[in-house]
């Protein structure tokens, strides 16, 4: 599962959930991709089950990128526990997405495979999400 | 490729406010340059530009401004990420005859075989054309592209009057082997045991220094 190798600060403030994407937000490596229309926190298991999902369904051929890195740990206190004392442990790895951003890109196969593979692997994502395709001389 | 012929009005005020305003009434900021003459900045019919560019993004227009009108082509073009409409555009001064370099996009024709993943390196090819014959597009063929096997921009076949500024050994499209069915599944199947291995490896280093100041990846 994705996840940094080492960070200089283990437990971080959570991201902003708010503006849109500044870059990343056409398809740049594949002919296809899927688009975050909403903000989200990808986890590094979301990011991996939509990959399966994807690399499953195309079977034979296609290229898979994912544009995504989850780089920002998030924490949870345990259950049952008293305010105070500290700061929880380190609990998720995720991706801090915002609207705009081409999570994943596939090329190599066909259009209708294309789609319905990230279609499989939307359902494995925490927001709302759109297929695009490249646009081509932009 | 014809013109589109666009009435355009001088803009007057600035800044992002003044560019909301003006699309917010259906117009979309543009800047027109080029021939070493002062910039102008001009708002631009946003449906007939949205319309014209879908035709083509090296699309030559025909700017009407009070004054005399303009040959322009679409140097860059700034579009909303998620409605996708365009935000702004940059217009590149064109004369009759004039040679520009232009990027025109590629598609691929053909069926290439089972055993061959095409993988597109460039997506669009960098040429010189008179301005007012830009070619639409270049079509490679990836019939019987075998593994191994490339397409570099000296063998795309150009139109006369058209010239390669683009390294002849680009390579444009490749044929890489393709996956079979099992290495897909061993792919899907190994990785997160792998990972699992290399998180709870990078955990336990976590541990015996986080103790300190600049702890480590959990």
């Amino acid at each position: 599962m994705l996840m940094p190798r080492r960070v200089r600060h283990r437990k971080q403030h959570h991201p902003p959930r708010r503006g849109v994407a500044k870059g990343g937000t056409s398809v740049t490596f594949g002919e296809y991709g899927i688009q975050a229309l909403e903000h989200a926190y990808v986890t590094n298991r979301q990011i991996e089950s939509a990959r399966i999902a994807m690399t499953r369904h195309i079977r034979r051929g296609g290229k898979v990128w994912i544009n995504i890195y989850p780089d920002r740990p998030l924490t949870k206190k345990p259950a049952e526990t008293r305010m105070g004392s500290g700061k929880g442990s380190p609990e998720w790895w995720v991706a801090n997405v915002k609207p705009g951003r081409v999570m994943f890109e596939l090329s190599g196969v066909a259009e209708p495979v294309a789609a319905e593979a990230l279609r499989r692997a939307m359902h494995k994502l925490p927001m709302k999400c759109r297929f695009v395709k490249r646009e081509t001389g932009e | 490729m014809s013109e589109v012929r666009m009435s355009a009005e001088l803009r007057t005020e600035f800044g992002k406010g003044a560019a909301r305003r003006t699309r917010r009434a259906g117009k979309v900021p543009a800047v027109l340059y080029g021939h070493g003459e002062d910039p102008r900045h001009i708002a631009l019919p946003a449906r007939e530009l949205g319309l014209a560019l879908r035709s083509g993004a090296n699309v030559l227009l025909r700017v009407e401004l009070i004054g005399g009108t303009e040959l322009a082509v679409p140097k860059d073009i700034q579009r909303d990420p998620l409605r996708r409409t365009v935000d702004h555009v940059d217009l590149l001064l064109v004369r009759r005859g004039e040679k520009i370099a232009v990027e025109v996009p590629l598609t691929l024709t053909g069926e290439a075989p089972t055993t061959t993943l095409v993988d597109q390196q460039q997506m669009t090819l960098s040429v010189e054309a008179e301005a007012t014959s830009i070619p639409p597009g270049f079509e490679i063929s990836v019939e019987g592209l075998d593994v191994g096997r490339s397409v570099t921009a000296g063998e795309v076949v150009l139109p006369a009057g058209v010239t390669l500024l683009a390294d002849s050994e680009l390579v444009i499209v490749q044929g890489l082997a393709s996956p079979t069915a099992a290495e897909i599944e061993a792919a899907v199947e190994g990785e997160p045991a792998e990972a699992a291995a290399e998180g709870a490896a990078a955990a336990a280093s976590g541990e015996g220094s986080g103790a300190g100041s600049s702890g480590e990846g959990a």
